[in-house]
C-alpha cells in the first residue's frame, strides 16, 4: 500500500512536469495561434473572440494556472472550432487507439515469446539463425514503412483487408478486419524485439542450476523451458512492456494516419496541424496517464512473477 | 536392487585433442549401501555423477559404459538412463542456494517431481505427499513451507527440500554431489543424517561424491578413490582408512586433519600435509601409473607399466591398482 502511495506521488510529479513542458513548448512555437487556427480569411473580430476564449491575451503563468486548475477538476474546456467539450473529442477516439495498441501488444507478446522459445530451444540450428535474421529485420523496419507495404500488398493488390477506417460500429468482424493490418504493422517490430529478448533471457536461465535440478528429476524439457525458465525470463520482458505500450501508442500516429483510423494519434497530428493546442494538451495528458498506469502495472505484474521483487518493493528498495 | 557401473569412460571435447576425463571406471553399490567417491578437484568425480544421470555438458561424450540396475543393463553411451531420471535415479546437488527455482514455491517444486514420480495421483494427494516428504526430512511447519519461496529458507533447509524431492522420486540410485560443501559444519551432520535416513527408508544405493574423507569414513560403507579419471583403489571404507593399499589413498588420508584420534603416522605438529605436484594433462595419453609422477614410492617401472588391480582381502572387495603393493 505504501508502495502504491509512493508511486502515485511520483506519477503526479511526472504529470506536472510533462504538462509544464508541453505548455511551454506549444507556446514557444512561432506564429500567432489564433491566426493559424482560423486561416487567412479570419476577420479581426473572430480573431479577437478566439483569443479571448482561449485566454491567449493573459500572461503565460495565468494561462498555465487556469489550465492546471481546470484539469484537476477533469475539465479540459471546450473546443473553439467544433464547440464540443474537448474531453468528449478525446474520449471518442481513445478506445480506437487503445484497441489498436492493445492488439499490437497482444500480438507482439504471443508471437515474440513463441519465436523466442523456438529460437532458444533450437539454438545454433538453421531455425535459430532464420529467426534471428527475421527478428533483426522486424526490429529495424519502421512501422511507417510496414504500414504502407501492408496496405499496398494486402489491401490494394490482394483485397484481403479493408483499406481505411475502423469498421462499422456494432460489427465486430468488420472491426477486426480493419484492425489486422495496422495492428500487425505496429506489432512487427516488437515481435522481433521480444523474440530476441526472450531468447537471450531463456538461454541464460536454462544454464542455471535449478533448471539442472528439474532435469535430474525427469521433468519434461518443454515444461522446463515453457514454465520454469520462461517465468524467470519474463521478468525482464515485463519491465520493458511499460515502455513498449508507450512506444506503441506513439507509433500508432503513423498507423492511424496511413490507415485513416480515428484515434489519439491522428487526433494529435490533426490538432497540431491547425494549432488546436487545448486538444493536443488533453490528448497528451491522457497518453501520459496511460503510460504511467502501464508502468505501475508492470511493477505489480513483476512482483507477482518474482516474489523477490515483491519483497524488495515492500521494503522500499529499488528492485 | 544392486547398482553396478562398468567401464565408464568420458571424453571432453575442446580446443586441441580430447580430454580423457574419466577412464574405465567401474563400481558396485549394493542396495541400502553408500559408496563414497573421493578425489581432488578435477579428478572426474562429478563427471562420473553427471554421466550416470545423462546430464553431461554438450561437449562431453561417453565413450563406453554400462549401468546395471537389478539385472537390467543400460547403455550409458546411448544415454539410456535418461528416462530413469525422477524415479530410478535422483540427485542432490552441491549448492542448495542455486538448486531451486527462485520464482516457484517449495510446493511447486515437489509437486512437479510428483508429476514424474507419481503420475496417477490427484493434485490434492500430491500436495499431501509433498507435505509428508517435508515432514520426513524434519522441516518444521511443512504445510507453511509448501507456500514459501526458496529465498525464505536457509541453505540447510533448502538442501532438505532437495532431499525431500529425492525422497518423492523413490530412486534406486541416489547421487549426492558434494551435498554439504556449501553448508557450514553444523548443518553438514544433519543433512548427512537425512541422506542416510532416506537411504534406509528406500533401501536404495547412494553414491556420495565428496572430497572430504572424513565424511566418507563416517557415513559410507564403501569408498572409491578417483585420481585423474582413474579408479586407484576401492573397498570397504573402514579397511581403506585402516590400511590404505594405494600410496595416493595413504597420502590423501594423511592430508586430513585428524581431530579425534591419533593417526598411525602422526602428522607433523602444526603443519598441514599436502601432496606435491599437479594432476597430469589428460589430453595426452597416460603411460604407466597415472599417479607415478607425484608418488613417493614410485620406481622406474611405475612410469611404464600400467598397474592392474591387486586384491587386498579374502573376498576381493578391497582392491588397489599399484605395482608396489607387497614390495617393501
Amino acid at each position: 500500500m505504501a508502495f502504491l502511495l509512493r508511486r502515485a506521488q511520483a506519477a503526479l510529479f511526472t504529470i506536472a512536469c510533462v504538462m509544464l513542458m508541453l505548455f511551454v513548448l506549444v507556446r514557444s512555437v512561432p506564429g500567432d495561434m489564433a491566426s493559424i487556427m482560423l486561416g487567412p480569411r479570419a476577420t479581426p473580430e473572430l480573431r479577437a473572440r478566439i483569443v479571448a476564449e482561449m485566454g491567449l491575451d493573459q500572461n503565460i503563468f495565468t494561462q498555465l494556472w487556469l489550465f492546471l486548475t481546470r484539469v484537476v477538476r477533469g475539465d479540459f474546456g471546450e473546443d473553439v472550432i467544433s464547440r464540443r467539450p474537448i474531453f468528449d473529442i478525446v474520449a471518442e477516439v481513445l478506445p480506437n487507439t487503445l484497441i489498436l495498441a492493445g492488439t499490437a501488444l497482444f500480438l507482439s507478446l504471443v508471437f515474440g515469446i513463441l519465436l523466442g522459445l523456438i529460437a532458444a530451444k533450437s539454438r545454433g540450428s538453421w531455425a535459430d539463425s532464420l529467426l534471428g535474421l527475421l527478428s533483426v529485420a522486424f526490429v529495424s523496419t519502421p512501422s511507417l514503412v510496414v504500414s504502407i507495404v501492408l496496405l499496398l500488398l494486402f489491401s490494394r493488390a490482394l483485397h484481403w483487408f479493408p483499406v481505411a477506417g475502423v469498421g462499422d460500429s456494432g460489427d465486430v468482424l468488420d472491426q477486426l478486419a480493419h484492425l489486422v493490418l495496422p495492428a500487425t504493422a505496429l506489432a512487427l517490430g516488437w515481435i522481433g524485439y521480444i523474440a530476441r529478448l526472450v531468447r537471450a533471457a531463456l538461454l541464460e536461465t536454462l544454464t542455471e542450476h535449478h533448471i539442472r535440478t528439474l532435469r535430474a528429476y525427469g521433468v519434461p524439457e518443454w515444461r522446463i523451458a515453457g514454465i520454469y525458465a520462461l517465468r524467470l525470463a519474463l521478468v525482464p520482458l515485463v519491465s520493458i512492456l511499460g515502455i513498449g505500450l508507450g512506444d506503441l501508442i506513439g507509433s500508432a500516429v503513423f498507423a492511424e494516419l496511413i490507415f485513416a483510423r480515428p484515434g489519439i494519434g491522428s487526433l494529435i497530428f490533426n490538432s497540431i496541424a491547425v494549432r488546436n493546442y487545448p486538444v493536443v494538451q488533453a490528448a497528451v495528458l491522457i497518453i501520459v496517464l496511460i503510460y504511467i498506469l502501464a508502468n505501475m502495472a508492470v511493477d505489480l505484474i513483476n512482483s507477482r512473477l518474482d516474489p523477490r521483487i515483491a519483497r524488495a518493493l515492500r521494503e522500499g528498495r529499488q528492485a | 536392487m544392486s547398482v553396478a557401473v562398468s567401464n565408464l569412460s568420458v571424453d571432453y571435447r575442446g580446443h586441441g585433442p580430447d580430454l580423457h576425463a574419466v577412464r574405465d571406471v567401474s563400481f558396485v553399490i549394493p542396495p541400502g549401501k553408500m559408496l563414497g567417491l573421493v578425489g581432488e578437484s578435477g579428478s572426474g568425480k562429478s563427471t562420473v555423477a553427471f554421466a550416470l544421470m545423462g546430464l553431461l555438458q554438450a561437449n562431453a561424450r561417453i565413450i563406453s559404459g554400462d549401468m546395471q540396475i537389478g539385472g537390467r543393463s543400460y547403455d550409458l553411451t546411448k544415454n539410456a538412463t535418461a528416462p530413469l531420471r525422477g524415479h530410478g535415479l535422483a540427485m542432490i546437488f552441491q549448492d542448495p542456494l542455486l538448486s531451486l527455482n527462485p520464482v516457484f514455491t517449495i510446493g511447486a517444486h515437489l509437486i512437479e517431481i510428483l508429476r514424474v514420480a507419481a503420475p496417477g495421483e490427484s493434485a490434492g494427494r500430491r500436495r499431501a505427499m509433498a507435505e509428508e516428504a517435508l515432514a520426513k526430512v524434519k522441516l518444521t511447519d511443512p504445510r507453511r513451507r509448501l507456500d514459501q519461496y526458496p529465498h525464505e529458507l536457509s541453505g540447510g533447509m533448502r538442501q532438505r527440500v532437495v532431499i525431500a524431492m529425492a525422497l518423492l522420486a523413490k530412486p534406486v540410485l541416489l547421487i549426492a554431489d558434494e551435498p554439504t560443501t556449501a553448508l557450514d559444519v553444523t548443518v553438514e551432520a544433519s543433512v548427512m543424517r537425512e541422506i542416510c535416513a532416506l537411504r534406509d527408508e528406500l533401501n536404495c544405493s547412494v553414491l556420495l561424491i565428496t572430497h572430504s574423507l572424513g565424511l566418507v569414513t563416517k557415513y559410507c560403507d564403501d569408498m572409491a578413490v578417483l585420481y585423474a579419471g582413474e579408479m586407484l583403489e576401492q573397498g570397504p571404507a573402514r579397511a581403506i582408512q585402516r590400511r590404505p593399499g594405494h600410496p595416493y589413498s595413504r597420502l590423501l588420508l594423511d592430508c586430513e586433519v585428524a581431530i579425534d584420534q591419533p593417526r598411525r603416522e602422526p602428522a607433523m605438529a602444526n603443519s598441514f600435509k599436502v601432496i606435491g605436484g599437479e594432476l597430469p594433462d589428460l589430453r595426452r595419453p597416460v603411460s604407466g601409473c597415472v599417479f607415478a609422477a607425484r608418488c613417493d614410492r614410485a620406481v622406474a617401472d611405475c612410469a611404464v607399466t600400467v598397474p592392474s588391480a591387486v586384491r587386498l582381502d579374502e573376498e576381493g572387495r578391497h582392491k588397489a591398482r599399484c605395482l608396489r603393493i607387497g614390495a617393501s
